[in-house]
């Protein structure tokens, strides 16, 4: 679910967790939306990117009541308020305010000028149309959202090439709070795309279910039978492992390590492996969706859910083929309803972490009743289903729920303003997608793989994940979403 | 934090599945492959809308 697997040995004592403070920014964000509601613009002075061939024209205000702003204040603006919300939180966080200010602004500077060149036509530019439009003859399609990419291969650089420079950013490189935050802002987004769909969302719900019953059921009994008999490791390192390959990543390994009473860093390595192969997967996965799933769009989206570990990346996987998909959609004359691929893979992704506190609890109970009981050693607890569960879940149904009501339960006009005015709020989750995007990259260095006998571990994970989860994952999708397609833009 | 070597770990003898091991992977691949069927005859009764 989460992706920081290294700093959480050495982390100071936080004041309150990440995922609480994500829920409280999410919701800020949504909050200030819903002003606009009332008449007031709260959001408008963001800044929004557009495709560019000329850099003038790449930023503008998100609203027209801010033009005045420019493009260059509307970003600066965006900068200040940013780096001031989030160094309340990584004060919250227990770190150093003075310091992640400053390193966020570089991480910010860097992913968001990534983020602008993925913008630039002749990467972005989609249809004949756009490039005659930009006056340009060729461009590689891959929409304003391989901005993202190129947000993940900067960070990649950095991890590889400038270890040094990697490490100064750590403090500022917090993925896991950064697309929790995305992921509640998401729920608003996706409840304002699904709102007058109501009949194909529920029924995208419904198969949903599959992707629990396959994380945890199907995945995980076969990756811990691969662990333990196909590559001799002990119960300690399998479990977490499967737990990692098989749910939701970091946050699944960490929860495994926990209740099985594992050493601490042994979820911590597998951490380690989970963020390197989530990356792999999120520049592999889209593109060969885009490629042999162009007709079926949402089998592509549940895909990506179910086969891209972590939340981060299986979430930006998501956005990416969404992208990729709908560009070669448009360049057949199909102009798919934006959201729904991205919505699908994020409601697969949700209903899979909701299950981490429970069946953590089941492996508590067998680990300290059966496999390592240990006199006056604590048993299971219930209430660690709660304390696993990941409480940002709840910020984004919170938003989901209210964004959902209001759209259903006002006029045309206000339900448009509704929309328009989430939309403003989602060019603050495309920031954090970009800002996971590039951390994600920061945290990836290949050359991990190599140490501490990871090469082995690495093997599990790549017999267990290419073996068999993407392929599984890829059939459950087919059998569960085939034939169902998003709405055409009206 | 020490790091554990994991290549002196591999070098231990491998642990044999245990009963309730075995009992974990049968049980949730039983029951998962019975919720999939399940699910799946809802796919196909439920119809798209």
């Amino acid at each position: 679910m989460s992706d920081t697997p290294i700093s959480i040995a050495a982390a100071p004592p936080a004041r309150l967790s990440e995922d609480a403070l994500a829920v409280v920014i999410g919701l800020g964000a949504f909050v200030l939306a819903l002003v606009s509601l009332l008449g007031a613009d709260a959001l408008g002075w963001l800044a929004k990117s557009s495709v560019w061939i000329d850099p003038g024209t790449a930023l503008a205000p998100a609203s027209k009541a801010y033009a005045s702003l420019g493009g260059a204040g509307a970003l600066v603006l965006t900068w200040l308020a940013l780096t001031a919300v989030l160094s309340v939180a990584a004060f919250l966080l227990g770190d150093d305010v003075g310091r992640f200010a400053v390193r966020f602004t570089v991480a910010f500077v860097i992913a968001y000028g990534a983020w602008l060149a993925g913008n630039w036509a002749h990467l972005a530019a989609v249809t004949p149309a756009e490039e005659a439009k930009f006056g340009i003859s060729w461009s590689l399609r891959l929409t304003n959202e391989g901005g993202f990419i190129v947000a993940l291969l900067a960070g990649l650089v950095i991890a590889n090439f400038f270890p040094a420079f990697a490490a100064w950013l750590k403090s500022a490189i917090r993925p896991e709070l950064y697309i929790k935050i995305a992921i509640v802002i998401l729920g608003a987004f996706i409840a304002v795309t699904v709102a007058g769909k109501l009949s194909l969302a529920s029924s995208v719900m419904l198969r949903g279910l599959a992707a629990i019953v396959e994380a945890y059921l199907i995945y995980w009994p076969v990756v811990y039978l691969i662990a333990r008999k196909g590559f001799g490791f002990s119960r300690e390192w399998s479990a977490p492992l499967a737990s990692g390959v098989s749910i939701c990543g970091v946050a699944a390994a960490i929860a495994t390590g926990g209740a099985i009473r594992a050493r601490p860093q042994v979820p911590v390595l597998v951490s380690s492996l989970v963020v390197i192969f989530a990356v792999l997967e999120v520049l592999i996965l889209p593109v060969i969706a885009q490629t042999f799933m162009a007709r079926e769009p949402l089998v592509a989206a549940a895909w990506m859910g179910l086969a891209v570990k972590t939340d981060g990346a299986a979430i930006a996987a998501g956005g990416i083929t969404q992208s990729l998909i709908e560009a070669k959609a448009a360049a057949e004359g199909i102009h798919y309803q934006s959201g729904w691929i991205l919505s699908v893979t994020a409601t697969v992704k949700v209903f899979i972490d909701i299950f981490i506190g429970v069946w953590a609890f089941i492996l508590a109970y067998l680990w300290t009743n059966y496999v390592n009981p240990r006199p006056g050693a604590p048993k299971a607890r219930l209430a660690e289903i709660w304390e696993r569960f990941p409480k940002f879940i709840l910020g984004f149904v919170a938003t989901f729920i209210i964004a959902l009501a209001l759209s259903l339960g006002t006029g045309a006009d206000a339900s448009g303003r509704l929309a328009g005015a989430i939309g403003e709020a989602n060019l603050l989750r495309v920031i954090f997608f970009v800002l996971t995007f590039f951390s994600i990259g920061v945290m990836s260095d290949f050359r991990r793989l190599w140490q501490d006998g990871l090469g082995r571990l690495a093997a599990v994970y790549i017999v267990s994940l290419f073996g068999f989860v993407i392929w599984v994952g890829f059939v459950i999708s087919w059998l569960f979403f085939a034939g169902i397609k998003p709405p055409l833009a009206s | 934090m020490a790091k554990p070597d994991l290549t002196d770990e591999l070098k231990a003898p491998a642990e044999p599945l245990l009963p309730i091991e075995k009992k974990l992977i049968g049980g949730s691949l039983g029951l998962g492959l019975v919720l999939l069927a399940v699910l799946l005859l809802l796919n196909w009764i439920v119809p798209l809308p």
